[in-house]
């Protein structure tokens, strides 16, 4: 019966207690009838049916509360899913974030890092980085930044800064760092969240970006941009500087400001459609200096500027300052002209001493040797004068340079004087002459006999526009010196051509002991000023 | 100035700094009967014509010391003294016709000395005699 009522419920129960209880009577008054119980047997039956039946109620509020408990422990356990659900759905939040989500204490250890974070900090063991002080993970600035971040959530108020810090492995990245306070119930910081993101691969196009900023702003060519109406947005310092712009406004410049009309007319003809039609354009233009007005020679190239999706936003130029490759141009036109300028008056020269010589002939034979003679003097002056890019000589190195064919020098020839620098065409003057002398004297002089010799001295006597050079040709045992009847040609252009080079006096004297020629003349006239002592 | 005196017969005034070549052509002109005057500079040149009004030709270099070049000599002569027969020679690049004085020959280094003597025979036959 207390089965049934923990099976069938409290209905079936009384029911099986009152079937129970008549069944008890007939038992025991074999055959029972109801009307003739005794009183003591209706009592005994009447608590047999009351005990039954309490016992039964027992059962029914036993088999309820054990229902109840059933039912309190589903919703238990439902509750223990959900929130199991949602920690998984949290933890899966954190671990599939890219950012290193992490958790410090008050004091800036790490106590928690996400799945996450732990992967793009290259984490692989929290537990040998937990408990660390986090601001100790920056480096340089960002570490400055970590501890006043971590300080600012202690007191209650975010903080973000950019720094840079290497993962685990080592590798260096660049960080956006989110630091705040985790409030506890009563509002007061209890913990700190740092949230850091990696913007390496921002920072780095921002990086490149910079690069060629800085290479466009130090790059010593004019660059510049335009919009595609022509007006300007963009010009680096070198650019402002070859123009005269300096650090004026440019936003009311449009290109053609940049030309001469005539050349802004060929910009707008001819390389703007160049630069729509084949993508670049380039040449030889000339700009217009904005203060002087100057035209300014450059190597002018235009592009156009576009964007990402290939509209043209507008026209870039990187143009060259062509000033001083048409001023070396320019030199070298000059000095060709220079050249063409030597070379006809050395032309004029031979011309004259080949005539010369050929007028004072006696014989074709020998006008032919004098000629060639003259020539070579001629040339020798020529190397003296050319190691000097033409402009001086040096006295020494003539006479060296002369002399040498003619005999050896420092024993038959000695050549004794300070320092001269000769202008070049009184050089070329003094290096015939000398030639003419030292020939004289081979064919009838100091220089045609063993013993002979001949000494040249040259000095500077004085200082200022009176100081005089003077220079003596002496020879010395040789035959004995006869005034020769007729003056040829060489001894007639040593006294005439010094003469009219020196502007001053050039004798020879017919000694009997020796054939001496001085050269007496106003040191300004014959050498370079400032050059000679 | 010149024009009160009649042009000499074969007078030649040589102006030319360097002295090499100043004397092939003085003596070349020397040679076949010319009087001869030289000059290294412009101002010798100038002090030389005031005093001799017979020089009927100047030859001049342009390239010259001093404040006067060759070119303004040779305007200066057109100028001063008309009739004179003009050369002008130069090493550097040709002086153009309309930089040159009238009836000026510009003459480049080198030049030919004959070539010079025939140009001033022909002209002689047109300028007539006093």
């Amino acid at each position: 019966m207390v089965v049934i009522t923990l099976l069938l419920g409290g209905g079936a129960g009384l029911w099986a207690t009152l079937l129970s209880t008549l069944c008890a009577g007939y038992v025991l008054l074999d055959p029972p009838t109801p009307g003739n119980l005794s009183p003591v047997r209706w009592t005994a039956s009447a608590l047999y049916a009351a005990t039954t039946s309490g016992l039964v109620g027992l059962v029914v509020v036993l088999r309820q509360a054990l229902r109840d408990s059933d039912a309190a422990r589903d919703r238990l356990l439902r509750v223990a899913a959900d929130a199991a659900d949602r920690e998984a759905f949290l933890t899966s939040v954190l671990a599939s974030s890219t950012d290193c989500i992490k958790v410090l204490d008050l004091d800036g250890k790490l106590t928690f890092m996400s799945e996450g974070g732990q992967h793009v900090m290259e984490v692989s063991d929290f537990n040998a980085i937990a408990g660390c002080p986090w601001p100790d993970f920056w480096t340089g600035s960002g570490h400055v930044e970590a501890l006043a971040a971590v300080q600012s959530a202690r007191a209650g108020r975010s903080a973000s800064f950019v720094g840079r810090a290497s993962t685990m492995r080592g590798t260096p990245k660049w960080w956006h760092v989110a630091v705040s306070p985790i409030r506890g119930l009563d509002g007061t910081s209890q913990r700190i969240l740092s949230v850091s993101r990696d913007i390496t691969a921002l920072r780095e196009s921002e990086e490149e970006r910079d690069r060629f900023v800085r290479l466009a702003e130090n790059s010593t060519d004019f660059i510049g941009m335009a919009h595609v109406d022509g007006r300007m947005f963009y010009m680096n310092d070198a650019a402002r500087e070859l123009v005269g712009l300096g650090a004026a406004d440019i936003t009311a410049l449009v290109i053609a400001d940049f030309f001469p009309p005539e050349e802004a007319a060929i910009v707008a003809n001819e390389v703007l459609p160049a630069v729509g039609r084949d993508g670049h354009w380039a040449g030889e233009l000339r700009f217009r200096h904005f203060v002087t007005g100057e035209p300014i020679p450059v190597l002018y190239a235009m592009f156009p500027v576009t964007d990402p999706d290939g509209n043209t936003l507008g026209y870039g130029t990187v143009t060259r300052d062509f000033r001083a490759r048409k001023r070396a141009e320019e030199d070298m036109r000059m000095m060709n002209g220079e050249l063409a300028h030597r070379l006809k008056n050395v032309l004029a020269v031979v011309q004259s001493i080949a005539l010369q010589t050929l007028r004072n002939a006696t014989d074709l034979p020998s006008a032919s040797q004098n000629l060639s003679a003259r020539l070579v003097a001629l040339g020798a002056a020529t190397d003296v004068l050319t190691g000097a890019s033409w402009r001086s000589a040096d006295l020494r190195a003539l006479a060296e340079h002369a002399l040498a064919p003619h005999g050896e020098l420092g024993t038959r020839i000695v050549l004794d004087g300070p320092a001269v620098t000769l202008q070049p065409q009184v050089a070329i003057a003094l290096a015939l002459a000398l030639h003419e002398l030292a020939t004289n004297a081979a064919k009838y002089g100091a220089l045609s006999t063993e013993a002979g010799r001949v000494h040249l001295a040259w000095q500077v006597d004085g200082t200022g526009p009176e100081a005089r050079f003077r220079l003596t040709w002496r020879e010395q045992g040789g035959p004995p010196v006869t005034k020769p009847a007729r003056r040829g040609f060489g001894s007639t252009l040593i006294e005439r051509s010094l003469r009219s080079y020196f502007g001053g006096t050039a004798e020879t004297e017919y000694r009997p002991d020796g054939l001496t020629f001085t050269l007496d003349a106003r040191l300004g006239d014959a050498a370079l000023e400032g050059e000679n002592g | 100035m010149g024009q009160g005196t009649p042009i000499g017969d074969k007078t030649v005034l040589v102006v030319e700094d360097e002295a090499l070549l100043r004397f092939d052509i003085v003596d070349f002109f020397a040679e076949r009967g010319w009087r001869v005057f030289e000059a290294g500079n412009a101002a010798e040149a100038i002090a030389l014509l005031a005093r001799h009004g017979e020089i009927r030709v100047v030859l001049t270099d342009v390239q010259m010391p001093g404040d006067m070049n060759g070119l303004k000599l040779a305007h200066y002569v057109r100028e001063r003294f008309p009739p004179t027969l003009l050369f002008v020679v130069s090493g550097e690049a040709p002086v153009s016709r309309e930089a040159l004085p009238a009836r000026a020959t510009f003459l480049p280094k080198p030049f030919d000395l004959h070539r010079v003597l025939n140009q001033i025979e022909r002209s002689a036959v047109s300028i007539p005699r006093p």
